[in-house]
């Protein structure tokens, strides 16, 4: 309890200066900058210069092969499946088979073979083949405003070793040239690109049609 | 038997409010401080990446844009209001609560931790698989890049407001703030995503789900997360008002970087069934919260004891009541017993208008450093009228 001799002591006291801040002692100077404050920011910076710079060019520096061999199929969502070249890298994406521990396989692949690119996404859609390339070019415009790769010319269809009915059409860009294709196995839609330099020749034309053509949906046969 | 006399509370008091910093004000301009300007290049890199990606693909995904903003900005505001609730004690400034929530927006994200993420994922891949990088990429990849992307703003914060930021629970408070940026800005993202999983249709069913399930799950991810990680940063580091005690601290860095990689990799434990998914996601969510709570419980006793020294005096001098003390510098139960000691439903309620009328004095008394001021007075009178049941000064 406190003291009632010395309870008349008035509770206004002097109160402390503090200087504000931005205030830096003269002895904590560096170059007119508080030097306390350099080493927490250049400890921050190297880490910002760790996870920014130097993870992605060790990224960079490590190699890559995983190459389609003879039987490989790519299994996307929904049992989406496609039958890569073989010889191509598979930069993303699992072979039929290999699903992960979720049980799901994802939703894009790609496989690459130098400068050519065959990327296949797949999600739900309502609507046909033609629509969901309707829905890819207006999506994509968007995107782009007119830059980058663009459909171009009309739809013209295709028909997949499975007898699946699909549309396709060509696409551009600043050097690249390619096709882009979309299917659609009852309610989920399918979109094949495949993308190169446009002076590639025929030999890559007709790897991506291959690759186009064997695109099919586990169990759509029975469907 | 030991005296405290008046002057004996006062030097308490003063030095309550030395230690802790509570009441002094923030002033972010610091052109002298290289943390200003590391968090000003850091912070702006960071909203140039994003307000870029959201401009470009505006266009394609408005709708799920402005639904994703909309919902978590609400979100946001609910869990801002939560932190004021649960902060009772020796409060941070607000502006500083807002320059933890742009570095964990930002900073952590853009600047640092997405690009990160990118290349330990495809790392992964090259090194073990596409398969293993599916399985246990993300589990093993985030934890490691965004949660000390996320604690590191903490140290610039420090350098910032070396006065504000005192104790464990400053980390925590200013951590969750971090945490929240993070996560609304990493929540749009994913709606954004979700938004282009149907080719750009029906982007507001696409994305609603996930807006809901990532709202639901945030309870106990990014912000809880960095809460823990930044209040065991304060005990790696050490503060004024807060020793170092280095073995808590690396534990408390650890848990959260823990829980996250388990969070991550859910899908892959559970393995396909859905009802396991569900019941380690409830587990998972159970576990942060009650590890959450323990940290708070356990971080919150100094911020107390401030409360208690600095309000000590107002007691010796019947400004407030030993009763009202115990309250206002005890925990939940401490103030839900105060108020139910009420005879009737009046004076129950009265007593939490006390209360409140508590807090303002002390919060007046903090921003005075314990003088005797006119608002500090105001204060003081202000309580008196609202015990004895009177009528609230005109407006």
């Amino acid at each position: 309890m406190p003291d009632p001799e010395t309870d008349n002591s008035s509770a206004t006291s002097a109160v402390r200066f503090e200087p504000d801040e931005g205030w830096v002692p003269a002895d904590m100077r560096f170059l007119g900058v508080d030097r306390r404050t350099i080493a927490p920011t250049l400890a921050v910076f190297a880490l910002a210069v760790v996870m920014s710079v130097a993870l992605p060019v060790i990224n960079a520096k490590v190699p890559y092969h995983d190459v389609v061999k003879v039987g490989d199929v790519i299994e996307l969502q929904g049992g989406v499946t496609f039958v890569p070249d073989v010889g191509w890298g598979i930069t993303s994406g699992v072979r039929a088979g290999q699903a992960p521990l979720s049980g799901e396989y994802p939703a894009t692949a790609s496989v690459e073979q130098g400068a050519l690119e065959f990327r296949v996404h797949t999600g739900q859609f309502d609507g046909d083949a033609n629509q969901l390339l309707d829905q890819i070019e207006t999506t994509s415009g968007a995107i782009n405003h007119g830059r980058g790769v663009h459909m171009t010319g009309a739809h013209t269809t295709i028909v997949t070793d499975q007898g699946k009915q699909g549309a396709t059409a060509r696409v551009t860009g600043p050097h690249t040239g390619g096709v882009i294709a979309a299917f659609v196995f009852e309610g989920r839609g399918v979109e094949a690109v495949a993308t190169g330099p446009s002076d590639a020749g025929a030999e890559p034309a007709a790897a991506a049609l291959r690759m186009i053509r064997s695109i099919s949906r586990l169990g759509d046969g029975k469907r | 038997m030991t005296t405290t006399t008046l002057a004996d509370l006062d030097h308490a008091r003063s030095i309550a409010l030395d230690l802790s910093g509570w009441g002094r004000r923030f002033n972010f301009y610091q052109p002298r401080n290289c943390a200003f300007w590391g968090y000003l290049v850091l912070v702006g890199i960071g909203i140039l990446v994003y307000v870029a990606r959201l401009a470009r693909k505006y266009d394609a995904y408005g709708e799920a844009i402005g639904l994703a903003v909309t919902s978590f900005a609400f979100y946001a505001a609910l869990f801002w209001w939560f932190t004021q609730y649960i902060d009772h004690y020796a409060k941070l400034p607000a502006k500083l609560m807002v320059v933890a929530f742009l570095w964990g927006g930002f900073a952590a994200t853009g600047a640092m931790a997405a690009n990160a993420n990118d290349a330990i994922l495809a790392i992964y891949a090259k090194v073990f698989g596409q398969v293993w990088a599916l399985n246990w990429g993300a589990g093993l990849a985030a934890p490691f890049t965004e949660e000390p992307a996320k604690g590191s703003g903490l140290l610039l914060l420090i350098a910032l407001a070396p006065r504000h930021i005192r104790t464990a629970f400053d980390g925590l408070i200013l951590g969750a703030f971090i945490g929240l940026g993070f996560q609304i800005v990493e929540d749009i993202s994913y709606a954004l995503t979700s938004a282009g999983s149907q080719f750009g249709a029906n982007q507001i069913g696409a994305s609603i789900g996930t807006i809901a399930v990532r709202m639901v799950s945030g309870v106990a991810a990014h912000a809880l997360y960095s809460a823990i990680f930044c209040a065991g940063l304060v005990y790696l580091l050490g503060r004024p008002a807060e020793p170092r005690k280095v073995g808590r601290g690396l534990l408390l860095v650890a848990i959260p970087m823990l829980l996250h990689g388990i969070w991550d990799s859910l899908a892959s434990i559970a393995g396909p069934s859905t009802l396991a998914l569900l019941g380690l996601l409830i587990a998972v969510i159970v576990v942060a919260l009650a590890i959450g709570v323990r940290v708070y419980t356990l971080t919150v006793k100094r911020e107390q004891d401030f409360v208690r020294d600095v309000m000590a005096p107002e007691a010796a001098r019947d400004v407030i009541t030993e009763a009202e003390l115990v309250a206002v510098s005890g925990n939940r139960k401490a103030r839900k017993t105060y108020r139910k000691s009420g005879r009737d439903r009046r004076e129950r309620k009265r007593a939490r208008y006390v209360l409140n009328a508590v807090y303002g004095l002390a919060d007046d008394l903090a921003a005075a450093r314990g003088a005797d001021t006119d608002r500090v007075r105001f204060a003081r009178a202000e309580i008196a009228r609202i015990r004895a049941g009177g009528a609230p000064p005109p407006r």
